[in-house]
């Protein structure tokens, strides 16, 4: 554009199965759009901790409180389907940071087969989770079909907490680890989701040839965010799992 | 390195740096880690998580919680430092991401502070209402009336 006495910066692409990429007009230089872009990500995934970090204190806070509660709890989840999961994120994480470093090396197959085992982790997480949750339902230890239906009326008891085979049974509170562990998992699940929906959304721009060692920033942004899911499901195993 | 960037038809070409010069990426000067980097932090985290699910076997009282926080703070520090390459990144970056941890430091020490100094009632880690009876969601209220 010269209308405003600007030239287009344009980062040429290494070969003929890349695109090209023009630096938007506000940027003077491709560094300056790249950390730009960087800070604001890095500012975004600060916020994405306190998130987080405001559910892992009220864990500790009831933790220390009713610690029977917690570690009765624990012992209703399979310990070993979260250390699958541990393993199949940190393995996700690996073939991520694989990714952008085909992207940043403008190797292009193995970018989108790099991309496409992440959003397979997600899947294989996701389908393990769905089976956890499924199996907390028909324990009436969370159900889902009562989750927002507060308290019941005639027992004064929570709808979704109804406890049937009485395994958390003479502790206090029985239903605050399960209230805590949907809610840190539920919007942990959510950003899987988000994160599988950004890397295809990757695939589809590296299929394109969209991504290259001059031109890889989306990449490193979505492998951040990856990243980021995997570090919060770090502390979640242990927290969750392993607490009985 | 060739003292102008200018190409024919465009302002700039992609940076300052000479693209095929020394084998240095275009858009400064980017760290690429080694694929055996990455498998060696890849392989470390998943022993690190073996040690985790075994050192939850063995009771070690209130101690359990710190040592599972301790090595999950170790695993956090490799996928922070290597695979989000916090240790390659701006200055700039590493103190905008790294402060929200100060920041929760302190929403974790004020929050457990609290909660260590207060008591509660006689027994200690049970809340009670403050009145002398059964505490009652106002929702089932209107049946009991009946």
């Amino acid at each position: 554009m010269s209308h405003d006495g600007h030239h287009s910066v344009v980062i040429p692409a290494p070969g003929p199965e890349f695109q090209s990429h023009t630096v938007a007009h506000h940027f003077d230089t491709p560094v300056q759009e790249f950390q730009s872009a960087k800070l604001g990500f890095w500012l975004f995934l600060a916020t994405e901790i306190l998130l987080f970090g405001g559910l892992f204190a009220a864990y500790f806070y009831y933790h220390q409180m009713y610690h029977e509660t917690f570690h009765l709890g624990g012992q209703q989840l399979d310990w070993w389907l979260g250390a699958l999961n541990t393993s199949v994120l940190l393995l996700s994480s690996w073939t991520m940071a694989m990714g952008v470093r085909s992207a940043q090396t403008s190797q292009k197959g193995k970018l989108l087969m790099y991309c496409g085992l992440t959003v397979l982790g997600a899947v294989i997480f996701l389908v393990i989770k769905f089976f956890e949750y499924k199996a907390k339902n028909e324990h009436g230890l969370i159900e889902f079909a009562h989750l927002f239906d507060g308290y019941n009326g005639a027992t004064g008891q929570l709808s979704w907490f109804t406890d049937h085979d009485g395994v958390m049974a003479g502790v206090p509170h029985g239903h605050l680890f399960f209230a805590i562990y949907l809610t840190m998992t539920a919007i942990h699940g959510l950003h899987v989701i988000i994160g599988a929906g950004l890397i295809v959304w990757i695939m589809k721009g590296a299929a394109k040839g969209r991504f290259h060692a001059g031109y890889y920033l989306p990449v490193d942004l979505v492998g951040l965010y990856w990243h980021l899911v995997d570090l919060i499901w770090i502390f979640l195993f242990p927290l969750l799992y392993l607490v009985s | 390195m060739s003292a102008s960037n200018d190409n024919a038809g465009h302002g700039h070409t992609a940076s300052g740096h000479d693209a095929h010069g020394h084998g240095e990426l275009q858009m400064g000067h980017h760290h690429v880690s080694s694929s055996a980097m990455f498998l060696n932090v890849l392989i470390a985290l998943l022993i690190l998580t073996a040690i985790t699910v075994g050192a939850s076997r063995i009771d070690f009282g209130s101690a359990n919680l710190l040592i599972a926080m301790a090595i999950a703070s170790v695993k956090a520090s490799l996928v922070i430092a290597f695979f989000m390459h916090v240790k390659w990144d701006t200055a700039i970056n590493k103190i905008v991401f790294l402060s929200s941890f100060l920041f929760l430091s302190l929403l974790f020490i004020f929050t457990l502070a609290d909660q260590a100094t207060r008591r509660m009632d006689d027994q200690a880690l049970t809340t009670k209402t403050p009145v002398d009876k059964q505490w009652v969601h106002p929702s089932t209220l209107a049946e009991q009336k009946q």
